[in-house]
């Protein structure tokens, strides 16, 4: 049995994130959203949101994220929506789209 | 929070306190199976300190965008040979580069910003590289650049390029270290250094992306000057990992 959570942000302003929202609207337009079981919020205004304390409990730092929890094994996390796709829903995508991703995810790797 | 979390966020708290030679110390002795990227500009600090702890076991590798100055192939191979270290030189997918050309050209990330090309010449072939290894090592530094490297750890558990199921260490051992700190390793070590760096240049990438800065400009406007400042959000700023 396989339980699916996902986590989306709402920012300290109140508003949404949009990579949340990006993210959600793929999932309804690929006929995925039917297989994410839960959907918790990580308000930044919050610290005891669900969203924030499932992210602090796998040490995760940014959002969205999925939570994938399989019987007797350690729940695995997704940072890369793609990624995701591809290893839990299995569907095909295309590596230019798995790239771009995590280049706009990853800031940070800008330098290396 | 699982084991494995936990472990890697206190390993973390620790490994904040050390210094970057005793984070590469730490790094070599834990994983036989560990590579260096080296981006052919002020992380040779990392190479230099992983030859003098353990010469040769640690892999090296630099990403060949084939846009680098001239100056930076010359530097990877008087650092090759300086060492005596092997350096895998990583080259992007030909196909993918050739479909990204002829869509848009040589210079498309004019106008679309440098995520698509670095996806293709640096990105992909650095997914393949860590598919093999158990853990990395990395130069970043926080203070890089503010926006976006500021909560740099000096360990982490890469969920984006780990093996399907597995995972990767990444180590990041110049996180808390300065540019100066940086440059007064290299020039008190003696170590060979990129020769742009003499002509302006602090953060050294591939050639059209990379410009020298003036007094005072931070490194940060060396690459990338054109595009604007629109970061993605992504980060979770309520998040008290330490808890």
């Amino acid at each position: 049995m396989m339980k699916i959570t996902l986590v989306k942000k709402i920012l300290r302003d109140g508003s949404p994130c949009k990579k949340c929202g990006d993210v959600l609207q793929k999932l309804e337009e690929s006929g995925h959203m039917s297989r994410i079981d839960e959907v918790l919020v990580a308000d930044e205004r919050d610290p005891q949101s669900p969203g924030i304390e499932i992210a602090a409990r796998h040490g995760v730092n940014r959002a969205p994220f999925f939570v994938v929890e399989a019987d007797g094994k350690e729940p695995v996390i997704y940072t890369v929506y793609f990624k995701f796709v591809k290893e839990v829903l299995e569907k095909d995508t295309s590596e230019e789209e798995q790239l771009k991703e995590i280049m706009n995810d990853n800031p940070d790797l800008d330098y290396i | 929070m699982s084991t494995e979390v936990v472990e890697t966020l206190d390993l973390d708290q620790h490994l904040q306190t050390q210094s970057p030679r005793e984070v590469v110390e730490y790094a070599l002795q834990q994983f036989d199976n560990i590579a260096i990227s080296f981006s052919g500009a002020e992380d040779i600090v990392l190479v230099d300190m992983a030859m003098e702890i353990a010469p040769g076991h640690a892999q090296v590798f630099c990403l060949d965008t084939g846009r680098l100055h001239p100056e930076t192939y010359r530097y990877i191979d008087r650092v090759r040979d300086h060492y005596g270290v092997e350096i895998d030189v990583l080259s992007p997918d030909a196909a993918a580069v050739q479909k990204l050309v002829k869509a848009k050209g040589l210079f498309s990330f004019y106008r679309d910003n440098h995520q698509e090309c670095c996806g293709i010449r640096k990105i992909a072939p650095l997914r393949k590289k860590l598919l093999e290894v158990d853990a990395w090592i990395t130069g970043q530094r926080k203070d890089q650049s503010p926006g976006t490297r500021a909560g740099i750890p000096v360990i982490q558990d890469d969920k984006v390029f780990a093996r399907p199921g597995d995972s990767l260490t990444k180590f990041n051992p110049l996180a808390n270290w300065s540019s100066q700190q940086v440059w007064d390793y290299i020039r008190s070590n003696d170590i060979p250094y990129n020769e742009l760096h003499e002509r302006g240049y602090i953060s050294i990438g591939c050639e059209p992306c990379t410009r020298p800065v003036g007094p005072n400009q931070h490194e940060r406007e060396g690459r990338w000057w054109w595009e604007e400042s629109t970061k993605k959000e992504c980060g979770l700023h309520a998040v008290n990992i330490k808890s």
